[in-house]
């Protein structure tokens, strides 16, 4: 076992903390935070020219063929530095299912597409009532000689509002079928909103959209085996996010007690504020062992890759709220105010804590996978 | 030990919920129910129609407007009205300053602010917390220098919930640099449109902007607005604090916001029934009510006036720790129910929340937890952090 990284680990590592360090300060977060769009075209168009984005996508699609341990070293910087552009939900979640499509002329140049930053490409399968259930889809697509109309109501599509395309999940008589289909297309209306952690979703209604046979990525029996991998892949890109955040709020965190003076001296003079930033550090320490955990068991049969993909959200998830809940503890009243830092990593992990499965769920299906 | 209301208090509950269902605006109610924010003026108006009943102020002395309702009475009354969804009580003026004027202010005082702030025309903020004094209170910087028949007023303070929409704030500030810290300070009261005296709201991470910094710049109050005696305010600023003993429960907002849990988990599909039904989540929301029901009964055995071999005030800091506590673990069991339903960022006053076909994916119930929860965080700093209050704890059960 070697948890070294290569020289060009460090070097990507290095260039996406530049990238932070030079283009997100706070108060240029906020900035993307209040506009249209909530994120930065200029700063997707960077990722492109840097190779971000082809980084973890297959060669034969214009990729790089990088595996998802460099793309949790990226996302754990994105993490740190509470990054807006719709990364992972682009080039792990929207692109392993492109690059296990069957369509393969679809796959190619869809790919190559968001490899050079000239598509973005959201998945819209999860429907209000599913909860976190993956089989949970209402969304029919009703076949027309060669082609499809479709029906249906996507709810909580990361970064559905900006995306291009769409990979939408529906029904086939008894299989589902994953479709990419134009977010501008006809009888397709998208409702945007804010989430808690000022990243954008939307819900997506499907209103007898007329999809060509040609959009059909995959279908059969396959699919959901296909869409919990690019999930699982895609939660584990999230738990690197995750770590970076809580690794920088327990940095912000212990500067901030040594500099605060309270009855007299530094808040970290008192013992209980020294026990309590002991406890955070605890808990970073675990979660990149569970990170590296999942990392390890990624491409492992099915059993093993659940239940370590699981463990390692159920850990991110109580790590994050408790390591962010002290984080604005130990701030006190400024820790809970919009224009400071600490209270948003808070909201970025709740958050992420409630997507594709919150601690429940993954706890569920860990203990199924260990049955 | 008798552990049961009488019939006569079943009866007053009674007569509670029914004037709470016939006199209770729906709109108010909604937007409590949403965790909306309408400045105070829902407030007002209801502070208006309780006053008019007689009930503006229960736990005052009854020549001031106040009932002679026992300590159990006034414990029915507050949990019928959280339950029917009305506003929350105007906890600074009526709960905090008020008991502060009756035992030390003058007569003048009682006649002046008393009358409208048990009708809702005038509401009241505290200014105490400063940006270098917040658990450390006794070491507040803004100062108050006599000058001639007035205190001219230099300062900042902040976390100033609702100062925006009050009328008159009450302070403590510093008269005397000479003394031992907790000697020098004084309580005065101050309009808030006085000159000098600027209010600049603060954005907290629920989205909302009730808290707010307080700038004065050389303002000017009449001597007659100081309370009491000058170098006692921290005396009294204590005295405000042991009148509202049981208020660090949140007795009455943790049982709503858990029965809202609860409420939300009876609608959130699971499979192929409800939340509700699922184990996982019954036996979750069930910890937490058995806490509940532990911390209520802790505020019945002071109300009750049941002797404790421990300090009280040791008794009370664990009621501030397990109440501040118990408002994290309610509205998070909320946002735990609604799953992903609790993540967006709802706006105050979005229209689409009342027009079912621009938000068909979001029900009703799932408006207002999430910036309900991310409020709660501050329940473990404001009024004596957690740390500070287990110090309190320490020293005073164990002679630490």
């Amino acid at each position: 076992m070697d948890l070294s990284l290569t020289e060009e680990q460090e070097m990507l590592r290095d260039g996406v903390r530049r990238f932070v360090a030079e283009n997100y300060s706070f108060e240029m977060r906020r900035s993307l935070v209040t506009s249209d769009l909530g994120y930065s075209q200029a700063h997707w168009q960077t990722f492109a020219e840097l190779g971000w984005l082809a980084l973890g996508l297959p060669e034969d699609a214009g990729g790089l063929g990088g595996s998802l341990v460099d793309t949790a070293l990226v996302m754990e910087v994105l993490g740190s530095a509470l990054v807006l552009e719709p990364y992972a939900s682009n080039v792990v979640l929207s692109a392993r299912l492109l690059e296990r499509a069957d369509n393969r002329e679809l796959r190619a140049r869809t790919l190559t597409a968001l490899a050079q930053g000239r598509a973005r490409v959201a998945l819209a399968h999860f429907e209000r009532d599913a909860r976190y259930s993956l089989s949970h889809v209402e969304t029919a697509a009703i076949r027309q000689g060669s082609d499809y109309l479709m029906r249906g109501r996507k709810f909580l599509v990361l970064d559905g509002t900006a995306a291009d395309q769409l990979i939408v999940s529906a029904r086939l008589g008894e299989a589902l079928g994953l479709f990419l289909i134009d977010r501008r297309a006809a009888g397709v209306e998208v409702e945007s909103y804010r989430l808690m952690d000022d990243t954008r979703a939307a819900d997506v209604m499907l209103q007898d959209v007329e999809v060509s046979g040609s959009s059909l990525l995959m279908s059969g029996p396959d699919v959901p085996a296909v869409l919990e991998e690019a999930i699982d892949r895609f939660v584990l890109a999230k738990v690197a996010e995750s770590l970076g955040a809580i690794e920088a709020v327990l940095e912000m965190t212990s500067e901030y007690v040594k500099s605060r003076i309270q009855f007299g001296q530094p808040l970290i003079k008192f013992q209980a504020v020294q026990h309590r930033l002991a406890e955070m550090f605890v808990e970073v320490q675990e979660m990149r062992s569970i990170l590296y955990c999942g990392l390890a068991h990624i491409d492992a049969e099915v059993p093993e890759r659940r239940r370590a993909v699981s463990a390692a959200k159920v850990v991110a998830g109580g790590a994050g709220r408790l390591v962010a809940g002290l984080g604005i503890q130990l701030h006190g009243g400024i820790g809970m105010t919009e224009e400071y830092r600490v209270g948003h990593y808070f909201k970025k992990l709740v958050t992420m804590d409630k997507l594709f499965g919150d601690s429940d769920y993954h706890l569920a299906r860990l203990a199924a996978s260990a049955r | 030990m008798n552990f049961q209301f009488s019939p006569e208090d079943e009866a007053f509950r009674a007569e509670v919920r029914a004037f709470a269902r016939d006199k209770l605006p729906a709109s108010i109610a909604l937007d409590v129910k949403r965790w909306h924010d309408p400045l105070m003026k829902n407030f007002r108006a209801w502070q208006r129609i309780l006053s008019e009943k007689g009930w503006g102020a229960p736990h005052w002395p009854k020549e001031y407007g106040g009932s002679d309702w026992s300590p159990m009475r006034k414990h029915i009354f507050m949990q019928e009205m959280y339950a029917a969804g009305a506003p929350d009580f105007g906890w600074q003026g009526l709960h905090m300053l008020a008991p502060v004027l009756i035992a030390f202010g003058s007569d003048a005082q009682r006649e002046r602010f008393l009358p409208p702030m048990l009708n809702g025309d005038e509401v009241w903020c505290q200014g105490f917390s400063e940006p270098g004094a917040g658990s450390d209170l006794a070491h507040l910087k803004t100062a108050a220098v006599l000058d001639g028949d007035s205190y001219i007023i230099n300062g900042q303070k902040i976390w100033t919930s609702d100062a925006r929409d009050c009328d008159w704030g009450f302070f403590l500030c510093r008269t005397d640099a000479t003394v031992k810290p907790q000697r020098g300070l004084s309580f005065l009261l101050v309009p808030l449109d006085s000159a000098g005296l600027t209010i600049r709201p603060i954005r907290a991470i629920s989205g909302r902007s009730d808290l707010n910094e307080v700038f004065l710049d050389n303002v000017r109050v009449p001597r007659e607005n100081l309370v009491g005696e000058p170098g006692l305010g921290w005396t009294y600023a204590k005295y405000l604090l042991e009148k509202e003993r049981t208020a660090s429960a949140f007795l009455y907002f943790n049982r709503r916001e858990l029965e809202k849990a609860r409420a939300i988990a009876r609608q959130v599909p699971a499979g192929a029934g409800r939340l509700l039904d699922t184990p996982e989540f019954a036996l979750k929301l069930a910890r937490v009510e058995a806490d509940l029901m532990a911390l209520e009964w802790s505020v019945l055995r002071l109300l009750a006036g049941e002797k404790n071999k421990y300090n009280l005030d040791a008794v009370v800091s664990a009621l501030k720790i397990r109440g501040s506590e118990m408002q994290q673990r309610v509205t998070e069991l909320q946002i735990d129910a609604l799953g992903p339903l609790g993540i967006r960022h709802f706006q105050h006053g979005d229209p689409d929340l009342d027009d079912p076909a621009k938000a068909p994916c979001w029900p009703d119930y799932a408006i207002g937890s999430a910036a309900l929860f991310l409020h709660t965080r501050a329940a473990t700093i404001y009024g004596g952090a957690r740390e500070v209050q287990k110090n309190i704890i320490a020293k005073l059960a164990f002679g630490v």
